[in-house]
Parts: C-alpha cells; sequence; structure tokens
C-alpha cells in the first residue's frame, strides 16, 4: 500500500476575532469541511484543531458573522477575522410559516424579545403583555395565581365567539390568547403579535383577533452554556382593604340599616337565632351591665398573608454544525395572598434538531408542564364585631346557616386543580435546492386536567344542602397537527426578490370531559376519595372532536429592496361549519415602501428608516361549537315505576344564567364570521435608528357575525345559532422609542399608545340585547349590545344624587320607599311622572378611550434601572363596592344631606343606575428594576453573572376607591376580585 | 430526476391527506339514528313526559300563572314583577313568565309530535305496546293545546316535529281547530291507551278525564256566553258529551276512585293513591330540579330559618314564602270544611312553641297540598295534580245539572269534606254555580280556578265584583307573548 495515502495529521491552532472591533470571539465553532472533528473557541477566542491532511479546509462558523473556509496548505497557526453578516444582524421577526427580517414586513406585526418581558411572577405569559405593545389590551383583573388575563387585539369582533387572539407556539396553534401557563417565560426566545389581516390572513378563520406568535429559544452551535435563573419574591397586599374593622360602626350602621327599613333593630343587646348581639353602648364599652365586649376581629390579618414566590430555571443551549440543542427546566411556585391559596408549576423543555444530510435536517420540540393549584379567594368583608372561634374551636357561625367564614373555607373545604400537558414536534426540513425547501412536521398536543373538589355540611351550603357535596371534574384533549409546506426564497436577477410559501395543513381535535358528583355523605373525613360511598352519585360527560384542513400560500415579492408587494391567502375547511358552508378563504394584500431606499431620500442622512405599510384583507373567526349545524337530539329523565327513565327527543338545552334555553334546530348554512380590515402605517427612524416611531391606524369590519337568534317560540325551540351582525372598530396605535443617551451612561425612553373606537352596527332583529344575565341586586343585567353603541355599554338609569324630602322623591316620580328622604333619586328620563323601565338609557361605556405605557431604561457602567407604567384613560367602571364600609360611613342622614351617598337601609332594591357608575382611569407603576452585571469570569468559570431586585405593581394614580383595584374585566363590573398583590423580587441570572 | 419524482410523491400524499369535514354525531343522538327500537320508543315518550315537572311548567311556572290571577293566593312583597302582573291581572304581552307557559307549551307539543311522526314507524316491536307510547304522545299534545287555548285562545296549530329551518314559523289557527284537534287526539288516545295504571303517564282513563274536562269547557263556555266560544254548536250537546266521559270514569273503570281520607290524598308516601289518575311526577333522588320539584318551597313559610312542626309532628323547613294564601280563598271556606281544616295549615310550632298564621301576617296560613317530610335539602318529591278524580266526579255533576246523579256526585265531594249536602231543587244554572263553586275549595292551589272562571264568563263577577281587584287588559285571554309576535311573520 503506497505510503502516500496515508495522510498525515496536523495540529492547526489560531484565534478567532470580530471583523469590527477585533474582540476575540468565544464559541466559534471550528471544523474541518468534510469530516467529523469540531471545537469551538475558548474565552479568548482560542482555537486547536487536528486536521487531518495538509490540504484540509478548516471553518469557522458563528451566528451572525459570515462563515470562513481557509485551507491548511502547510500553515500551523490560523488567525481568522470573521466579518458580521449584516443580513443576519438585521431582527428577523417569526411570521407564520417562516421568517422575514423586520425591515421586510409589509404587516402590522409587532415583536419582542423574550429578555424584555418584566421580570414578576407571571403563572401565565400572557399577564406580561401588558403595556408591552400597541394594540395589544390585556386585563388582568384578579391578582389569584393561575387566573390568567384577558387579552384582545384591535378591540373586541365578536359577541358570541371568541374574541381572544390565536396564540402559536413554535408553530402549533396552541389556542385562545389569556392563560398560556405552560411556557416558562424564561424559556421564549421571543413574541410576535400579528395585528393586520395581511399578517394574521395566514391563520385564515382563527386570525381575526389577531395572532400572537410564541417561539421558544432554540439551540446554537457553540460550547455548552449552562444559565440558571431565579426569582425569588415576596409579596403584600397593595392597599387597605375597605372593610369594616370597628364593630360599633357595624352595630350602628346595622341597626340604623334596619330601622330604615322597618325592621326591628338587632344589636341592642339579643339573642337572635342563636347569636348574641350585643348593644351600641356595650359596644363601646358604656354599658355598666356588661363587661367591655371582647372581639374586634380584623378579617384581612386572618385571611390574606405575605406571600412568598419562587422561580427557578435550569438551561442548556449548545451544539455543533451537525446537532443542536437547547434543554431547561423550570420549578414555579406562587402563593397567592390568600392563605391556602398555591400554584405550583414544573416545566420541561428541549428544542433539539440535528443535521442528517448535507441539506435535511430533522428535529424535535417538546414541552412537558404539570401545574397544580389548590384553594382560591377569600372574602375579607366579614363582621368584626364576632369571634373568629367558638370557645370550644369550632368556628364560629352568626346564624345557623352562615357559611360565610373565610377560614373554615380555606381550611376545610378541597378545591385543587391538577393539569398536565404535553406538546411534541417532529420535523424534518429538506433544503431541495439552495432556494427550494420543503418542511413537514407532525405535532400532537395532549393536555389533562382534573379538578377535585369536596364541601363539608358545616362550611358551605352546597355542603349543608346534600350533607357533604363531592366532586371530580376530568377533561383530556388531543390534537394533531400535520403541516407540510414548500418556501422559494430566491433571488432573480438583482433588483427582484421572490419568497413564496406554499402548503397544506390538517388538524384533528378531540376533547372529553367527565363530572362525576356524590351527594350525601356518612361525615367529611374522606373528602371526595370514595365516591361510589355517596348516597346519590351523578355523571356528566361530553366528548367532542373536529377537523380543519386548510391550504396556505404567501408570496412576497421585493424590487429594488424598496418596493414590498405580500399576497397571502389561507383555505379553511372546517368540520364545525354548515353542510353548504365548508370552506372558507382568506385571502390578503400589502405593499410597502421602503422610502429611505430612494435616491430623494439619501440627501436626508438622518432619517434612517421611512417606511409607508397598507394592506388589506379577510380574516376569520370559527366562533362557534362543533355540530350546531347538525339536528341534535336532547336527553332528560322522569320519573315513573319507581325510578327515573332516560328520554331522548328533539330539544337541547343550555343555560342562559337562571334559565333553559332550547336549541336543536339545524342551520346547515352556519359559517364563519369575517372580518375585513384596512391598515396603513408608516415606520420612521433617525439618526441610525436612535429614534423610532411606528404608527399605524386600523379599520376593522366584521360581518356574519354568529349569534344566536330568537327564533318564534311556537316552533319549539327558543334560539338557533345564525350569521347576521356587524361590528366595527377603527383605531390608531403609536410606539415612541428614544436612545436619549448612548455614551457611558445609556438613557432610553419608550413608550405605547392603543386607541380603540368600538360600535355595534348591526345585529341582526335586534336593536338591544343584554349581555350576560341577570345580577341579583339589580334584578336586571347591566351590559348591552346596543346597535349604534360600543359593546358592553352599561344600560339603566340615570341618577341626580339623593331624595332630601318626601315631597322631593314624589314629585321625581319615584313611589313608596323609594320616594323617602335618603334614598336614590332615579331620573323620569320619559318625563311621564313615574321611574319605570322606559326610562333607562346608556349609563356608561367600559371601553376605554385610550391605554398608554411608558417604558425606560438607563444604564452606567455594570448597572441599569428601568421602569414600566402602564394606564388606561375614559373608561367606566361599574362600581357594586360603591356602597363599600368606608361609603356607608359618609351616608346620607337627616343630619348629613349628602347628595353622594344615600341612606343605609337594610331592604333596598337597587336599579342598576349611574349612581354605581364610577370613572376606571389609572395609571399603575407596574415594575421598576435595578440590576447589576458583573464583569465576565468575576466568579471563575461564570461567564455572567447578573442580580436584579425589581418591584411591581408598587403604585396606582387613580381616584377609585383605593380598597379596590380600577383594573375591571372588559364588562367593567367590579365585585371586588382577588386583589393584586405589591410584589417584590430578588432575581438571580448565572451563565456557565 | 429524482428529487422531482420525490416531490410528486410528497406533494399527492398531503394533498390526499386529511380526515373528512362531513361532521357525524358523536357524544349525541340525532333523528336519523333514533326511533329504531321499542326502547328508542319508550324513550321518546319519556322525554315528551320529562318537559312537563320542569320548572317552567308543572313545578312551578303553570301553577304560579294560573293560580296568581285568581283569589287563591298574592305574593310576597319583593316578589318580582312579571309575578305581580299575574296577580294583580295586568299581564303584558312582554311578561317572562307568560312567554314560558308558551314556550313549554310548544316545546311539549314538539316532543309529542316527535313520538307522533317517529314512532309508529318502528316495526320491531310490539303493536300493544306502541299503540300505548303513542297514544300517550296523543293524551299529552291535547293536555299542551287546552293549557294553550285557555291561557290564549287562538294559537298555531302544529301537528309534526319541527326539524329544519324552513318550518319554525306557522300561522295562527282558531280555537275551534285547535278544539277539535284537541277532542280528536283525545279520542285517539284513549281508543289507543289501555287500563294499567303507570306512576306519572297517562292511561285510558286520564284521557277519559280530559275529554270530559275539555266538553265542560266548551259546554260551560257556551252557556254562559263566554267570550271566544261563539263557534261551539250546542252547550247540551257538549254537556252530553262531558257527561259520557267522566261517566266512564267515574262509573265505568275500577282503577280511580275517590280517597275517604283527604289527607291521604296529598301524603307523600301515598302519591299513587286512588284519586290522581294523572299526576306529573318527580323524586326527591332527582339531579336537578325538574328531575325534584322545588314548588312546595314557594308555599312554605320562612319561620326564622327554622324547621317548625305540624300539628301531627310533620317537620317542614323554613322556605320562600313567595306564594301566601289570600284572604278571600281562605275565609270563603265554612269553619268546619276539612279542605280548611286538615288541608290548610294555620299552626306551627317551632321549638315546641306554637305559632298561629294569621291571613294577614307575613308568614300565612299555607296549603298542605304540597309537602315532603323526607325533602333532602331544598329538594322535594312532590307531583303536581293535573287530573283527580275528585276533579271529575265535579265535571261530572255539572254535566249532569240539578239531577239525582248531578247531586249524588257534588254530595260526595261535600261530605268528605265534612259539610252538609248542598241545597235541594236548584235551578240548572245555581246548581252548576255550586259546583264551580265546590270546586275553587276542592282543588284550590292546583291550577283550576282561573279557568274555571274563565269559562263560566266569571272573571268580572268573582274578581272585581266580589273581590274588589281590578283586572287590566283582557280577562279571558292572555296576550299572545311579544316574543312570538316580533318573531313570526306569519302570526
Amino acid at each position: 500500500m503506497p505510503l502516500e495515502l496515508w495522510a498525515q495529521a496536523v495540529p492547526v491552532s489560531g484565534t478567532v476575532t470580530d471583523g469590527t472591533n477585533g474582540t476575540p470571539l468565544i464559541g466559534v465553532s471550528v471544523f474541518v469541511k468534510g469530516g467529523t472533528q469540531g471545537v469551538v473557541t475558548d474565552a479568548e477566542g482560542h482555537y486547536t484543531i487536528t486536521a487531518p491532511s495538509e490540504s484540509s479546509v478548516i471553518g469557522f462558523r458563528y451566528i451572525g458573522y459570515i462563515t470562513q473556509e481557509v485551507p491548511v496548505q502547510g500553515k500551523r497557526t490560523l488567525d481568522v477575522v470573521l466579518k458580521a453578516d449584516a443580513k443576519a444582524l438585521e431582527e428577523v421577526v417569526v411570521v407564520g410559516y417562516g421568517t422575514t427580517t423586520k425591515s421586510d414586513l409589509t404587516g402590522s406585526v409587532a415583536s419582542l424579545k423574550g429578555g424584555e418581558l418584566n421580570k414578576a411572577p407571571a403563572s401565565s405569559v400572557d399577564q406580561l403583555l401588558q403595556g408591552k405593545i400597541a394594540g395589544v389590551q390585556v386585563v388582568a383583573p384578579s391578582g389569584e395565581p393561575g387566573a390568567g388575563a384577558t387579552v384582545r387585539i384591535r378591540g373586541i369582533s365578536s359577541i358570541n365567539g371568541s374574541n381572544s387572539p390565536l396564540v402559536v407556539v413554535d408553530g402549533f396553534p396552541w389556542g385562545d390568547a389569556g392563560n398560556l401557563k405552560q411556557i416558562n417565560p424564561e424559556d421564549i426566545e421571543s413574541i410576535e403579535v400579528l395585528k393586520d389581516a395581511s399578517a394574521a390572513a395566514i391563520y385564515g378563520s382563527r386570525g381575526a383577533n389577531g395572532v400572537i406568535l410564541v417561539t421558544t429559544k432554540k439551540g446554537r452551535e457553540g460550547k455548552p452554556r449552562i444559565t440558571l435563573s431565579t426569582l425569588n419574591t415576596v409579596s403584600t397586599l397593595a392597599n387597605k382593604m375597605d372593610v369594616w374593622s370597628d364593630p360599633v360602626d357595624v352595630a350602628i350602621i346595622d341597626n340604623e340599616a334596619r330601622a330604615n327599613a322597618g325592621l326591628d333593630p338587632l344589636y341592642v343587646g339579643q339573642d337572635y337565632l342563636g347569636t348574641y348581639y350585643p348593644s351600641v353602648a356595650e359596644l363601646r364599652g358604656e354599658d355598666p351591665e356588661k363587661p367591655v365586649w371582647p372581639y374586634k376581629t380584623y378579617w384581612p390579618d386572618l385571611v390574606y398573608r405575605n406571600p412568598i414566590s419562587q422561580s427557578y430555571t435550569l438551561t442548556a443551549t449548545g451544539g455543533s454544525e451537525k446537532t443542536k440543542y437547547s434543554i431547561s427546566g423550570n420549578y414555579y411556585r406562587e402563593e397567592g395572598l390568600a392563605i391556602k391559596n398555591d400554584y405550583a408549576r414544573y416545566n420541561g423543555r428541549l428544542n433539539l434538531e440535528q443535521k442528517l444530510l448535507e441539506n435535511v435536517t430533522a428535529g424535535v420540540n417538546l414541552i412537558l408542564t404539570h401545574t397544580a393549584r389548590t384553594g382560591g379567594g377569600l372574602s375579607a368583608g366579614r363582621s368584626p364585631v364576632f369571634p373568629v372561634y367558638n370557645e370550644d374551636g369550632t368556628y364560629f357561625k352568626i346564624s345557623p346557616l352562615d357559611f360565610g367564614h373565610p377560614l373554615a373555607q380555606a381550611n376545610e373545604v378541597l378545591n385543587e386543580n391538577r393539569g398536565i400537558d404535553v406538546l411534541g414536534t417532529l420535523f424534518v426540513n429538506w433544503d431541495i435546492t439552495d432556494w427550494l425547501s420543503f418542511r413537514t412536521q407532525v405535532s400532537d398536543k395532549y393536555g389533562n386536567s382534573i379538578n377535585d373538589g369536596y364541601q363539608p355540611r358545616e362550611v358551605t351550603y352546597t355542603g349543608y344542602q346534600f350533607e357533604g357535596f363531592g366532586s371530580i371534574d376530568n377533561w383530556s384533549g388531543n390534537e394533531f397537527l400535520n403541516e407540510n409546506y414548500f418556501t422559494i426564497n430566491r433571488n432573480i436577477g438583482t433588483i427582484h426578490h421572490l419568497n413564496f410559501v406554499l402548503g397544506y395543513t390538517t388538524q384533528t381535535s378531540h376533547s372529553r370531559g367527565s363530572r362525576l358528583e356524590g351527594r350525601g355523605f356518612v361525615n367529611d373525613i374522606l373528602e371526595n376519595q370514595n365516591m361510589n360511598a355517596a348516597q346519590e352519585q351523578v355523571t356528566t360527560n361530553w366528548l367532542s372532536r373536529s377537523v380543519l384542513n386548510s391550504y396556505i400560500s404567501r408570496a412576497s415579492y421585493s424590487l429594488l429592496d424598496r418596493y414590498l408587494v405580500t399576497f397571502t391567502a389561507r383555505a379553511d375547511g372546517s368540520s364545525k361549519f354548515g353542510a353548504s358552508n365548508k370552506w372558507a378563504f382568506f385571502p390578503s394584500g400589502a405593499l410597502g415602501w421602503k422610502i429611505q431606499e430612494e435616491d430623494f431620500m439619501r440627501a436626508l442622512t438622518a432619517v434612517s428608516e421611512a417606511k409607508l405599510r397598507v394592506s388589506y384583507g379577510l380574516t376569520g373567526n370559527q366562533g362557534l361549537s362543533p355540530y350546531q349545524t347538525l339536528d341534535r337530539l336532547g336527553s332528560g329523565r322522569y320519573y315513573t315505576d319507581g325510578d327515573f327513565q332516560i328520554g331522548f327527543g328533539p330539544g337541547i338545552f343550555d343555560w342562559d344564567g337562571y334559565n333553559k334555553i332550547w336549541g336543536g334546530v339545524p342551520n346547515e348554512s352556519l359559517k364563519w364570521e369575517t372580518t375585513s380590515q384596512l391598515n396603513a402605517g408608516l415606520d420612521l427612524g433617525f439618526l441610525n435608528q436612535r429614534f423610532t416611531v411606528t404608527a399605524d391606524y386600523y379599520y376593522k369590519r366584521t360581518d356574519d357575525l354568529l349569534r344566536q337568534s330568537y327564533i318564534t317560540p311556537s316552533s319549539g325551540y327558543d334560539r338557533i345559532w345564525v350569521n347576521d351582525g356587524v361590528i366595527e372598530n377603527k383605531g390608531f396605535e403609536l410606539g415612541l422609542n428614544a436612545a436619549i443617551l448612548t455614551g457611558e451612561v445609556e438613557w432610553s425612553l419608550g413608550g405605547n399608545v392603543t386607541l380603540n373606537r368600538n360600535k355595534l352596527v348591526d345585529m341582526g332583529e335586534n336593536d338591544f340585547v343584554w349581555n350576560g344575565s341577570n345580577i341579583e341586586m339589580l334584578r336586571s343585567p347591566i351590559n348591552a349590545f346596543i346597535v349604534g353603541e360600543p359593546v358592553n355599554v352599561f344600560y339603566g338609569y340615570k341618577s341626580d344624587g339623593i331624595v332630601q324630602t318626601r315631597e322631593e322623591g314624589l314629585a321625581a316620580g319615584l313611589t313608596g320607599d323609594m320616594a323617602n328622604p335618603g334614598e336614590i333619586k332615579y331620573v323620569d328620563l320619559d318625563g311621564n311622572g313615574v321611574i319605570d323601565e322606559n326610562d333607562r338609557t346608556v349609563i356608561g361605556d367600559p371601553n376605554p378611550d385610550f391605554l398608554y405605557s411608558i417604558n425606560t431604561t438607563a444604564r452606567y457602567k455594570g448597572f441599569d434601572l428601568s421602569a414600566q407604567l402602564y394606564g388606561v384613560q375614559g373608561n367606566d367602571v361599574f362600581n357594586f363596592n360603591k356602597f363599600s364600609p368606608s361609603g356607608q360611613l359618609q351616608r346620607w342622614t337627616p343630619d348629613n344631606p349628602t347628595n353622594e351617598y344615600p341612606r343605609v337601609n337594610a331592604t333596598r332594591a337597587y336599579y342598576g343606575s349611574d349612581w354605581f357608575v364610577t370613572d376606571g382611569n389609572f395609571l399603575r407603576v407596574q415594575n421598576v428594576t435595578l440590576g447589576y452585571n458583573f464583569k465576565s469570569n468575576f466568579i471563575k468559570g461564570v461567564d455572567d453573572l447578573r442580580i436584579y431586585f425589581s418591584g411591581n405593581n408598587l403604585y396606582t394614580f387613580t381616584k377609585f376607591n383605593p380598597g379596590y383595584d380600577p383594573e375591571v374585566p372588559a364588562n367593567g363590573q367590579q365585585w371586588g376580585s382577588y386583589p393584586r398583590p405589591r410584589a417584590f423580587s430578588l432575581g438571580l441570572n448565572i451563565g456557565f | 430526476m429524482r428529487i422531482k419524482k420525490y416531490l410528486y410523491a410528497v406533494l399527492t400524499s398531503f394533498l390526499l391527506a386529511g380526515c373528512s369535514l362531513q361532521e357525524e354525531p358523536y357524544g349525541f343522538t340525532s333523528t336519523e339514528n333514533f326511533y329504531k327500537s321499542e326502547a328508542d320508543a319508550t324513550a321518546a315518550i319519556i322525554y315528551a313526559y320529562s318537559i312537563l315537572p320542569e320548572i317552567e311548567y308543572y313545578s312551578r311556572n303553570f301553577i304560579l300563572i294560573t293560580e296568581l290571577p285568581s283569589e287563591n293566593i298574592t305574593l310576597k312583597p319583593d316578589a318580582g314583577a312579571s309575578n305581580f302582573e299575574f296577580d294583580e291581572l295586568r299581564v303584558r304581552a312582554d311578561n317572562p313568565d307568560l312567554t314560558t307557559a308558551w314556550r313549554y307549551a310548544y316545546i311539549g307539543i314538539n316532543r309529542a309530535n316527535a313520538v307522533i311522526a317517529n314512532v309508529p314507524g318502528i316495526s320491531n316491536m310490539g303493536e300493544a305496546y306502541r299503540d300505548q307510547v303513542v297514544g300517550e304522545a296523543y293524551f299529552l299534545r291535547a293536555l299542551h293545546y287546552f293549557n294553550l287555548v285557555r291561557l290564549f285562545g287562538e294559537a298555531p296549530l302544529r301537528t309534526t316535529p319541527v326539524t329544519s329551518i324552513e318550518q319554525i314559523n306557522s300561522p295562527k289557527s282558531s280555537m275551534q281547530d285547535i278544539y277539535k284537534l284537541i277532542v280528536e287526539d283525545l279520542v285517539k288516545a284513549s281508543d289507543l291507551m289501555d287500563m294499567t295504571r303507570r306512576e306519572g303517564r297517562a292511561d285510558k282513563v286520564a284521557a277519559w278525564s280530559l275529554l270530559a274536562k275539555v266538553y265542560a269547557t266548551l259546554a260551560s263556555a257556551k252557556s254562559t256566553a263566554s267570550p271566544g266560544y261563539d263557534f261551539v254548536t250546542g252547550a247540551d250537546e257538549m254537556y252530553a258529551q262531558a257527561k259520557t266521559y267522566a261517566d266512564k270514569v267515574v262509573h265505568q273503570q275500577g282503577v280511580y276512585r275517590l280517597d275517604p281520607n283527604l289527607k291521604a290524598i296529598f301524603d307523600i308516601d301515598k302519591e299513587n293513591g286512588p284519586e290522581h289518575i294523572f299526576s306529573v311526577s318527580t323524586d326527591r333522588t332527582g339531579p336537578q330540579e325538574g328531575n325534584f320539584s322545588k314548588l312546595p318551597l314557594m308555599f312554605i313559610p320562612y319561620i326564622d330559618g327554622a324547621v317548625f312542626t305540624l300539628e301531627d309532628g310533620t317537620p317542614v323547613r323554613s322556605a320562600w314564602n313567595h306564594l301566601l294564601t289570600e284572604p278571600a280563598l281562605y275565609n270563603s271556606f265554612a269553619p268546619e270544611d276539612k279542605r280548611k281544616t286538615e288541608l290548610i295549615v294555620s299552626k306551627v310550632y317551632v321549638d315546641g312553641e306554637e305559632r298561629v298564621l294569621g291571613i294577614n301576617d307575613y308568614s300565612r296560613p299555607f296549603t298542605r297540598k304540597y309537602l315532603d317530610p323526607h325533602q333532602v335539602g331544598e329538594q322535594t318529591g312532590v307531583n303536581t295534580p293535573v287530573l283527580r278524580f275528585s276533579d271529575v266526579l265535579l265535571l261530572f255533576a255539572e254535566a249532569s245539572g240539578p239531577t239525582t246523579e248531578g247531586y249524588e256526585a257534588i254530595n260526595q265531594i261535600r261530605e268528605r269534606a265534612g259539610l252538609q249536602p248542598l241545597e235541594e231543587g236548584l235551578s240548572p244554572e245555581a246548581f252548576r254555580d255550586a259546583v264551580i263553586q265546590e270546586r275553587s275549595w276542592e282543588l284550590a292551589f292546583e291550577g283550576n280556578r282561573l279557568f274555571d272562571l274563565r269559562r263560566t264568563h266569571k272573571m268580572e263577577e268573582v274578581l272585581e265584583q266580589k273581590y274588589g281587584k281590578a283586572i287590566q287588559g283582557d280577562p279571558y285571554f292572555f296576550p299572545v307573548p311579544q316574543r312570538e309576535v316580533d318573531a313570526n311573520p306569519n302570526l
């Protein structure tokens, strides 16, 4: 065998540096072309590699830089300077089924890096989006761990379907935004929000509410990088609660309220239904006959605590030319403000990809999440007159049917939820030629949740009614998705660039649920652990499945990198649609003009970006449950021959608040809601993007609203799903960013404003429909859909202060007790002399005029300080707590003839009136973070070390009663939600 | 060109992939896969019955809207406005309780129609049982229409189930046509059904009883010129028909009879007693209201939230105090009338302490007809009576007039109540008035009084002149609900 064939291995070493500033590059992948060896550069940019022969070629690859290949040719030292890749440095933006660069965007797409999310304990990622993106409204009315949030993009465009944007996680359509608890915020690489029709049309019949794309961190070529992030938080109640604290006040007010209602007072030193009610004098300690009243229970101290929350994330990222991985694990535990209310999450993620051939890559993405929640909200509004416990240690009951003891509920009621979610994706990417690639992926998402409940006989009314009430709720859902698409990415000549995506996807969803109820147990010991031991068992279950087949296509063309055109279309075939309307088509088009590339702009060097974008297109909302287009039989039972027998027949019911509403007549032409949207936007940048402005105007019109139309009752049915009705949303979004200082001291300031105007244009045969069921306190709903008004306006009576004399009350058209001094003076709008339902009108609008947010960051050496403020302006709140204890202390009395508050009255029947309507404006200091980044290797072997302190919900500027939170659900109703904690966190990031 | 081959393979494979978009019933039944067997036939008729004990029908609403306008009951002061419209005889077309009554009758009709349309086609079941099931459906359809025509007068007449969007609207039919269908249905029902007693279900005797009531309604309305009944050919002919069918019930069957013990009729443990020809059945073990009944809670007063006891030791849990007995009815009873002394509770015991319930108090004397001492929480198993033997016996008396058998019939009822026989020698008119008065005592709180007053043209005479109420609007028919008027262009 000739010796020449035995190639002589040669050691090669050298340093890799950055072409712009000469600093060493760490973690550059150094490899022998066509071989298997590969190393990475160390902290000094140094490497040593063994080449198989003198003729070998050594490659140097680093993310964001142009890859270089250098032949060995007898050299032993190869020092390499890598040049930055201008194209790669440009911000990459994820869009549906592909990516583009920020400068090539024609649609309205906002992008956020994972690192820009606030550092705050958050059980769902959605909460962290509040105030971050113009046009995105996030409402988190509850501070309960795991409560989620309401997310709206560009207003409300459906009255019966969902108004939540579609969330897509790594290409998988996850579902409605609002409770994305399965994703660890630390795992997020970027979040993109697709707002206009051009961007969202690729999601077709699920795109009308906008789309939020969440991309998790992927592996990178380079040495393994281990990071540990921790966040430890202690929280407090943000404000003092507006509850009773002085027993004397309670007794005085209660006696007065009963007297005003013509009832005998209770607090006169008497026994009533087994409880002793002390007199006011006795409570004051002024009754010589009685000892000082021993109780003054302050319930907030018993019900709330200073909870502690923790989050730990360990991530490993790295890879070679052929294999890349990113693995992470997270443990998150959040204690609620309310005692015994806890939330925990265990989360694991793996993103792995492997080059199988030079042009074929396969990979797997896995997300595993386990969540557990116990307990829930508790009331702290109980009377301070009475003790917590009886002398024997049992819970004190104010009356035999008193089931409002918060400690009993916290300690004795079982309410636990456990959930498992798994998303697995396998993909193969085949680069067929250098401009044509094909990707196929198969995903499966499985979710399971179990809720355990038990209500003991002494603690809740249900428990008492059934003598122990146990329940188990099971839910599981499975979604299978197969996506296949080709991508063409090609320069044609030097001035044309074409990007084209064409594909087919099919998604099958199954879900099932069951509920087991056990009623009546011998005792409460086993809770719901042996449901067979219940006197009576009730089982219910349900099943559903649906199919969505789709064709997707997008063509982006750019001429001279100056004129941009995008056409996007999706055709969705859904099993949910009626037989005569199975396929829906959603086209859109957009134009972009990079004005700064024009010759006439070149002179204006200060303008670094000037881009005009215009788009128009259609998106849809499926908004209906499966099987609405079929003839469905209902089932019921009837007692005969000593037993219940089961029946089947026409008519199937839904609950509408209290009432049964019967449906089941098929509507075979049922289809999606269609939203057409026009968007015009302008992106401006100055001084090499030091100052940037993004402004968008949009007009959205949604037709074919899915509505349950009330039909002729003599048909034997109440309602049927139909498509008619129109909603309009138009608005304006503005985002500003300024790097004010860029030297040693860096200071940037940014902000955004979101303004949306909503109008219900048409609702078929109806001009008025209540939204929501009767509110017992008002004997009427309060939110309404009214043609010509924004959705959800408050509808009720006007008020004009307080009745001061009975004559005044009668003259105002009030009758009976309602005309008495101290009652609310309602206005006889139609002037017919009586207050009746014809005097109702629109009395408030819960939709804000605008939302705004301001954020700022300053850096000096290793320090950074950032802050975010979030505000809502111009919305009305229907404040059911207006007559709170602090309000009752300012009540009307003959000696205090106020026009602000009525007298106290134990049996007042309230009307829904503007007396309850309060301005909801607020500006919240959402987050302030102070951090310090230690120098690399400050501790040996530690590349990065950051420590920071973060405060959340620090202060709220508002005229709203400080005892409650002005951030309320979209319907504007304030009932006294779970308080929002003020959170103080200490965070640590360590990178090895 | 291997690449091309692969590409072609990939393309064709995914164009063919994907599941069908055709929806098949899953997790529920559909007309196309149902009505196939005897068990399906049973389930279909059970579903038709199951509308009756819903809150919106016999377990609450029907009793409310038929009793409130009469002098039998009034309301607690803070009851809802829609209830008060009935109590104060000023019911508007948009009254939700009125709309409910209309809706539920038609939901029931649709279910009965589904049985009538589909069950005869089930061939693999016994003919006798199939006849029974179809007969029961005819009976139920007639009952719903009888309720509708007495409440509203003219109304759409539907004899086939609604299964598509095109069938939703239907024009109004005359009262004559509606009564014609009711009689036809009941005659068919009585021919098809057997005489086997099944709890909560109708049999041949129920069909006869309802026929007697329908004919008595036509007869009395014609003879008193009650509005809307001009179409009736002759009162005497109708009385004769009423008598024929009432006679079958009173004298030609052995299953049902008068119960000598008044309290036993309404003893929850004797719900299948001899008087109950047809009742809407419930049971306290049911999973939801409509399977169990909360009707008793409407009548039972709230006394300190306590469990109190009756004179005979029966425990009663404080309830809603929603419906209050009116002095007009209470004071109209003779003092010794057992239907007052035994069937209306005027005295209770709280912790052993006696409490007398005054007829003008907040907590008033209340009926014993709806009481379940074994109630579980708020769940009672009280049945709502629709056709009782004493009802039919009084119809027999009314139809017979002041004849020997007429007197004999009414005196059986009076005797059981501890009253003297009715005065002899009354004119037919006076005799029939006496029967109507007797019915008011005998059938109080059972949803009969309003219809008795309407069919005998006595709404103004009794409610306005005698009891001083003010009737606003048509005393004899409630308006067709606004929702029907608005939605149905064919009306």
